[in-house]
Formats: structure tokens, C-alpha cells, sequence
């Protein structure tokens, strides 16, 4: 199981066994229900049990669940389609995949290859930002990074890899102290950084418009529109990782929206389908994909399961669930509700020194001291007595390190809230008990 | 009644099809639009049928058109269709039990992701992770053999640099890749003479360049037991019993990509059971599924899965759909297919009969040089010259005039340069093949006459 032990799981009594989901709500072997205020990987964006997803996949699959060598179905063509509609500008041209890794490893991939096919061979490097994330793969594990995320097991690192600061304005790398000087100087950093490697030989930039590991840092306004550009003047394609911000996350339908900013390659994932089966893609700008138009320069890469029909008859279904219900106004209202009753516990609680997030994209993060933001000792187990409280409190939520990750299914509702955070607000009470540290209330 | 134009303007629009190029399909009037299957045969949306002589990537091992899969996949999305973190499902916790049961020897321990590249990304980052959790820092080499396909993600696109895949492209290279002879029969790098001696002479190579490399640098050994990408390439009986004594003597973990190879495809569950050899990690994707979704699996002994037991050891890797319920219902059904049809069996026994036919059609055509294969794993290898095995030019574009006349006899089917691969579904039956074998004759006739 993912980065578990499983000695140590089978003397805890193991992990719960799911057998039942509907909306945000789980049920396990054992008859208790819980609450997965994640949704999965941040990923169940339209909750759990949509039958009409399930009778979707089931129809194309009766019809055919694949497609000869070289041949596609009306089902990969939709989807396709569907995403050059949605996404920003000009990008119109999709690589079905079956997950973010694939995605991210593929844009990548694109990326060198355009370069390339424009007389640029020179430009390989990727840079990346330090507390970014953008999947497993022998690639793009190695972009970004950070403790949340050791990758000591994998090394030799990627040649060609760069990292740049994080616009994170609770904890800024560069020194700055509001949201706005933060991202103006990171975003300078990323300047400084091609400059300093030469500008001929970098051929992308990759980053979520929030980044995930660190607990959805917010970047200030000023960010996006300078990286966009400093790509442009440098030429470099700037490759947007949307895998978690994507449908509807954010409180828009993908996280560049908020910015107004048109990537050269958008990644989607997760809410793409909901996770209902495995299914990602890679969206590109038609004047870089044109570059790949013509037989004698095709892009060589293959996966058996790109253009999977099964996987996009379902995707094809979440996306429209998404837009009939107004799932993406509701991850802006109540997202917003949710952090603001998050932010009302923070005067309550010793341990939180710092709520953030947009849309329904929301963290918290624990310190031990509030001025110097020192964060919690591996020994203290910290994250373990949390998520084990938080269950205690009917919630399947995990505290990673320092950081409540909270992400739950775009159809949550107020009353759902409300009951999450009642239940945050008693495990931190008893986890502060626990400590010495309880406020008086 | 679909109106396919549209579909097909649409797709040549917005799809990025693998190694197809647009402007080139709207040319033709392509692509082909799939509307219905069965068994081994497709339907498209114009209403043509076609044999799927390769059964998609030599991947639907089932065949097509199975209800149960698609009734059990639609079954589970209704109860369950993913998973809080740190949670499981009862469906992957059979499906890995499952695997434990069918993989050979001790290999037991399952690490369910969603295709081959990334089964195989996550047995090259296991097996570093276990020598550096033995103190074996310095190891972090990788061996594949030349022209082997491995997958398309960051490291295993390099592995075996397989020919047909522009991989300058990408450059630089992953660093540590080191590259070995492949045992194929045909055409010995190493000059043997039979499928023995070349088998002998590669082991022997291999043991060379792992002493130049030294071995204490070197992590595994990925191969895959036959390899799929030049046609179907059965090393001689010596290569995998020697490779695993090769592994053993030098510490290196042997890797089997059973991608293709898994789940029947050559006659047996498992490629590698052909020579009774059991591997520390075992990869496998494909037939796992019969492609009815993406499933794929890494499957390793239980000494190299002790190893990430215990405080700070856990192997720190989570992709956000591997291990998924949905997959696992889908890959457990098609499993149970396989084996309740006889399918391997069937392999086997058609797979023997099947490249009979293809030696038939090598004595009357002169340009077929080599036919090859094992079960129904198979490849057809065309030659300029039978004595000199010189290979067409490039020019002459003979893999692409083939497709295009296989396809005006009814068979779509891949070809790779001029080799041609074969790797139908496992339920074929004899008239299938007496069919497909006249297409072939049909077309590679009409192409030697054109020559």
C-alpha cells in the first residue's frame, strides 16, 4: 500500500476495508461510516456512487473496450474535444493517458521533442519548484520535491533538473512577507535561474498553479502573469500541472483560471474523472502540437491505454455531472464557508498556525511555536495521534507531517462542514489536552 | 446512425493519437473509428469488420466482448468506485492474493499501479531501494538488452532503446543505462550460430560487461522473456536459466517485464515458466486486464519486500490510481476467463499451429526471412536477401504498404519496420487462423510481385 509498513499496519489491526461510497460518505466492513473529507487523492470530485458514471462505462464497454493498433473511438474523439472546450485558449489538442504521472512524463516529453523539431536541441532542462509534486515516474519524480516527498531511494537524479522557490507567503524561501512580495521575488528567482543556466538550454517550466505538497500555499496575485512572462521572453514552454486543481478544485474549472493565464500544456488528472477509473491528459497549444503534424516528425511515444474508450466514456460523464450540477460554484461557495470556519478555530488552538487554501483546496498546518513556525518533531508522531483522533471522530482524514490536507468531493455541502470541522475542533482539543498546551476556550 | 466524418474531423482536430500524424490521416480519410467488438473481431463505425490480428497491443489476451467484465466493472463503480487514503477494498486485496497464487516461486508481494511503463518504473525504484537498504549504496546501474521495449515514461523509455522510437528526441539520457546483446536467434549480435550458442554467447557478454561496469555498481537486470518488439525474439533454452545464475553470482535482482509475455500470451500463465526460472520482481500489465481498463502490476519475492519493512523503511511511492477497485473487479474477472476457457492451453496449442502455417508461408515466399515465436506470441521478420538477411530500405516503406494491404484483406495489424508482430486474443480458434494465414499470403504475395 502506498508509503505504508505493513507490519506495522497489521499490529494496528490493519488498514479499514471500504466497501460502500455515496457522496462523501464511505462505509467500511465493519458497518461504520465514515467521512472522507479528501475524496480519495483530493481526486472524488464529484462523490461517490454517481450511478449515471457507472452505466456510462458499462455501455461503451458492451459496445468495445478498445481499439485496434493506429485506430480510435468516438469516445476518446469526445473527450478530446470536450477538454479543447474547456481549456484556456489555444489549447486544442489532447494525449489521453491513463494518470498524472503519464501526463506530466509526457508533456515533458513534448516539451524536448518541440525544441528539438525547431532547431533548439540545446534546450533540455526542466526547472521545478521546491514543495511541488508531479508524480512517481522516472522523470517527474524528480521535479520537485521536498521533505514530504524523499526520493533518496531513487537516486541517480534526472540530468537537467533545476529547482526554483516556492511563492508559499506562509513560509517564503525568498524573505517576503506579504503574499505579493513573496511571489514577485520567487517569480524573479525563476528569472535569475534561466539566466544563470542559459536561457538556449532550458526547454520547460513546470508547476501547479497551487502546489500541492506544502498544503495549498496560495500564490500572490503578481506570480502567474510574471511567469507567464518570463516563459515567453525566454522561450520556455511553461507546462501547467492542473492534475489536483483541475475540474473545479480551485472554485474555477481549472486553477490558471483564477490568473487568466493560458499555459503552453495543461495536465489534468483526478477530477477529470473522479477517479472512477484511470484516466489523464495531456493538453497542448496548437502551435506546438503542429510541430508534430506531419508524418516524418510524429511524436514517438506510445501507451497501450491511451485513448482507453471505457475510461473516456466515464470521464466523458464526471465532466458533465460537473457542469450540470454547478459543482465548481459550489467549490467556491462552500470552499470559502469551509476555510472561514477553519480560519474561526485558529484563535481556539495552539497548534494551528496557519489556515489557507481557495475553493475547496484548503490545509491547515500545525507549529510549535507560533513566531518562529517551527513545525513538529518526526518522535512527537504528531500526524499519527491526529489522523488517529480525527477517525476517533468519524473521519478518514490523514495529517501529512504538519499538514491537514482537506479536499473533499465538490457536492459537500454546508451541514457537511459543519460537521468536519466540529470534528477537527475536538481532536485538536484533546491532541492539545494530550499535550499541555490547551487554550483556555 | 453515426456521421463518422465528423468524428473523424474532430479527432484529427483535437486527439493525439500515438505515432500517428494527423494532417496524414486526414489525407487518407482516417482514422479508422471502432464502434463494436468481439471475440477477435472489430466493427467500425462505417460498418467494415476487421480481424484485430494483434488484439490492440497484443494486449486483449480474453478477446473482446466479454459482458461479465463490463457487468462486474459497472457493478463495482456502483458500490465502491475508489478509496479514502490509507484505506483498502476487498476486490484489490483478492486480486493481489491472486497474484501471489499464480506468479512463480516466492514472488508474493503485489504493488498494483495502472499500465506497464509505470509497473516497470516502480520495479527499477524498488530494486534501488532494496540494495540501499542493504548498505549496497553504490549500486545504481541499470542493465536492459538492445531493442527491447520497456515502456514510455522518464526512465523506462531509455531501457533497451528500442528501435522504431526516435529517443533523441528526449535526450539526455537517464544516467547508469547500461545495454546488453539480446539473444535473438535471427540475427546474433554476437555471431552464434543457433539459438543455443547464441544464448551461451550473450550470457557470456553480459557477465563481460557486468565485470567492466563492476558489479557492486549494478542495481538489475530488466528482460522481458521474449522479447515482443522485434517479433517475437525466443532466446535458446540456456539464456534465463544462466541469466538468474549470472544475477545470483553477481547480486543484481533480475527483473522479468512479463508485459507481454504474462497471462498466456506464450502458451504458459507466465513467459518466464517456460524455463523454470523465478525472478525477484516480475512486471506485468496487458492480459492482466485484457486491456478492458489500465492495470498494471509489480510483483516481488518476499525477500525483496522484507526489506521495506520496519520504522522509516516504508517504499515511499503513491500513484493516485493504482490500486484501484474498479481495476482490480475487471482484472480478477478476466483472469478467472482465462483460466476457466483453458486459454493458455489454447495458446499453446494454437500458437504450435498458427506458426506451422506461417513456415508454410515462408517456403513460398521468398522475402519472408524468419518466422518465429512462442504460443501465440509470433513475428514474421521480411528480408531483401533469404542468405544475407539484408533488410529492405528504408525507402521502399514496405511496413506501411503491408498495413494498408493487410487492411484490404480485412486484418488490422502492426507492423514494426519489416518485422511483423502477431499477438492475437487467446480464444482464437483454427479457422481464425487458416483466415488470417490467407491474408498474410494474400498480401505479402502482392508485395513481392510489386518488388
Amino acid at each position: 500500500m502506498h508509503n505504508r509498513d505493513w507490519a506495522q499496519m497489521a499490529e494496528e489491526g490493519g488498514p479499514p476495508v471500504i466497501v460502500q461510497g455515496k457522496g462523501i460518505r464511505v462505509k467500511d466492513s465493519e458497518g461504520k461510516e465514515w467521512i472522507d473529507v479528501n475524496g480519495g487523492y483530493t481526486s472524488v470530485n464529484v462523490g461517490y456512487g454517481r450511478e449515471e458514471i457507472a452505466d456510462a462505462a458499462y455501455e461503451q464497454a458492451v459496445k468495445t473496450t478498445f481499439a485496434p493498433v493506429g485506430t480510435t473511438t468516438e469516445p476518446a474523439v469526445r473527450l478530446a474535444a470536450k477538454l479543447a472546450e474547456l481549456a484556456p485558449g489555444s489549447l486544442n489538442r489532447s494525449f489521453l493517458v491513463s494518470g498524472g504521472s503519464e501526463a506530466n512524463e509526457t508533456a515533458i516529453k513534448i516539451a524536448r521533442a518541440y525544441h528539438k523539431r525547431r532547431g533548439e536541441a540545446g534546450r533540455f532542462k526542466v526547472i521545478s519548484r521546491r514543495g511541488s509534486y508531479h508524480g512517481m515516474t522516472g522523470g517527474v519524480v524528480f521535479a520537485g520535491g521536498g521533505p514530504a516527498n524523499p526520493r533518496s531511494d531513487f537516486e541517480p537524479v534526472y540530468p537537467g533538473m533545476l529547482y526554483a522557490p516556492q511563492p508559499n507567503p506562509y513560509r517564503c524561501e525568498m524573505g517576503g512577507t506579504t503574499p505579493s512580495e513573496c511571489a514577485v521575488r520567487c517569480a524573479q528567482a525563476v528569472e535569475d535561474l534561466i539566466k544563470f543556466h542559459g536561457p538556449n538550454t532550458v526547454a520547460a517550466f513546470i508547476a501547479e498553479p497551487i502546489a500541492i505538497p506544502q498544503g495549498a500555499p496560495v500564490p500572490g496575485d503578481e506570480y502567474w502573469p510574471m511567469i507567464r512572462d518570463i516563459c515567453d521572453r525566454y522561450g520556455v514552454l511553461l507546462i501547467m500541472d492542473e492534475v489536483v486543481c483541475g475540474f473545479g478544485r480551485t472554485g474555477k474549472m481549472f486553477g490558471s483560471n483564477h490568473w487568466d493565464i493560458v499555459p503552453d500544456m495543461m495536465t489534468v488528472a483526478k477530477g477529470i474523472i473522479s477517479s472512477y477509473l484511470p484516466v489523464a491528459a495531456t493538453i497542448v497549444k496548437d502551435q506546438i502540437a503542429d510541430s508534430f503534424a506531419a508524418k516524418g516528425s510524429v511524436f514517438s511515444h506510445v501507451f497501450t491505454n491511451a485513448g482507453h474508450p471505457v475510461t473516456a466514456a466515464a470521464a466523458l460523464k464526471n465532466i458533465e455531472i460537473i457542469e450540470s450540477e454547478n459543482l465548481v460554484q459550489n467549490a467556491a461557495a462552500t470552499g470559502a464557508y469551509l476555510k472561514e470556519q477553519l480560519v474561526a478555530l485558529k484563535p481556539d488552538h495552539a497548534l494551528v498556525g496557519d489556515v489557507r487554501g481557495i475553493g475547496l483546496f484548503v490545509a491547515m498546518e500545525f507549529v510549535s511555536d507560533h513566531k518562529a513556525k517551527t513545525g513538529f518533531k518526526p518522535e512527537d508522531r504528531m500526524a499519527a495521534r491526529l489522523t488517529e483522533k480525527l477517525r476517533n471522530h468519524g473521519l478518514l482524514l490523514n495529517s501529512r507531517g504538519d499538514i491537514l490536507h482537506l479536499g473533499p468531493p465538490l457536492c459537500i455541502t454546508r451541514d457537511d462542514v459543519d460537521q468536519i470541522v466540529y470534528a477537527i475542533d475536538l481532536s485538536l482539543w484533546e491532541l492539545e489536552g494530550e499535550l499541555g498546551i490547551a487554550r483556555k476556550p | 446512425m453515426t456521421d463518422t466524418q465528423a468524428i473523424r474531423d474532430l479527432a484529427n482536430k483535437h486527439l493525439w493519437m500515438p505515432i500517428r500524424s494527423w494532417t496524414d490521416m486526414g489525407e487518407r480519410g482516417e482514422p479508422i473509428v471502432i464502434d463494436r467488438a468481439d471475440g477477435i473481431r472489430v466493427v467500425d463505425t462505417d460498418g467494415h469488420e476487421w480481424i484485430d490480428v494483434n488484439g490492440g497491443y497484443s494486449s486483449v489476451s480474453a478477446g473482446y466482448g466479454h459482458i461479465e467484465i463490463a457487468e462486474a466493472m459497472r457493478d463495482q463503480m456502483k458500490q465502491l468506485s475508489y478509496w479514502p487514503e490509507g484505506t483498502t477494498t476487498p476486490p484489490l486485496a483478492q486480486l493481489v492474493r491472486k497474484l501471489a497464487e499464480l506468479a512463480p516461486g516466492d514472488l508474493e508481494r503485489v504493488w498494483p499501479v495502472s499500465g506497464g511503463s509505470e509497473a516497470n518504473e516502480t520495479a527499477l525504484k524498488i530494486a534501488r531501494g532494496y540494495h540501499r537498504r542493504h548498505g549496497d549504496v553504490g549500486r545504481y546501474k541499470v542493465i536492459s538488452l538492445k531493442g527491447t521495449y520497456h515502456g514510455g515514461t522518464g526512465v523506462t523509455m531509455w531501457l533497451g532503446r528500442p528501435a522504431g522510437i526516435t529517443l533523441e528526441d528526449y535526450e539526455p539520457e537517464y544516467p547508469g543505462l547500461v545495454y546488453a546483446p539480446l539473444p535473438n536467434s535471427y540475427r546474433c549480435e554476437r555471431g552464434g550460430e543457433n539459438a543455443s550458442d547464441c544464448a551461451v554467447r550473450c550470457i557470456k557478454a553480459l557477465e563481460d560487461i557486468i565485470l567492466f561496469q563492476g558489479p557492486d555498481t549494478i542495481v538489475a537486470i530488466i528482460a522481458e522473456t521474449v522479447c515482443s518488439s522485434l517479433g517475437a525474439a525466443v532466446p535458446g533454452d540456456e539464456y534465463w536459466p544462466m541469466l538468474r545464475q549470472i544475477c545470483d553470482k553477481y547480486g543484481i535482482l533480475l527483473i522479468d517485464d512479463e508485459v507481454v509475455c504474462g497471462f498466456g500470451r506464450t502458451g504458459k500463465m507466465f513467459g518466464v515458466e517456460h524455463w523454470d526460472v523465478v525472478p525477484d520482481i516480475m512486471t506485468v500489465a496487458k492480459g492482466l486486464s485484457s486491456s478492458y481498463l489500465p492495470v498494471g502490476a509489480t510483483i516481488t519475492s518476499g525477500d525483496v519486500a522484507d526489506a521495506f519493512v520496519g520504522e522509516g523503511n516504508a517504499f515511499k511511492q503513491a500513484l493516485t490510481y493504482g490500486g484501484h477497485p474498479v481495476s482490480a473487479v475487471v482484472a480478477l474477472k478476466n483472469i478467472e476467463i482465462i483460466e476457466t476457457r483453458g486459454m493458455v492451453e489454447n495458446s499453446a496449442k494454437m500458437g504450435e499451429y498458427f506458426l506451422g502455417q506461417l513456415q508454410e508461408l515462408k517456403e513460398k515466399h521468398s522475402i519472408v526471412g524468419d518466422v518465429r515465436g512462442l504460443g501465440l506470441l509470433m513475428g514474421i521478420e521480411l528480408v531483401a536477401d533469404r542468405e544475407t538477411k539484408e533488410r529492405f530500405p528504408d525507402s521502399l516503406r514496405i511496413g506501411e504498404r503491408l498495413v494498408e494491404k493487410f487492411r484490404s484483406h480485412g486484418l488490422l495489424l502492426r507492423t514494426m519496420g519489416t518485422i511483423i508482430q502477431l499477438g492475437p486474443p487467446l480464444l482464437i480458434t483454427q479457422n481464425d487462423v487458416d483466415e488470417i494465414v490467407r491474408g498474410l499470403d494474400a498480401a505479402i504475395g502482392e508485395i513481392e510481385t510489386e518488388l
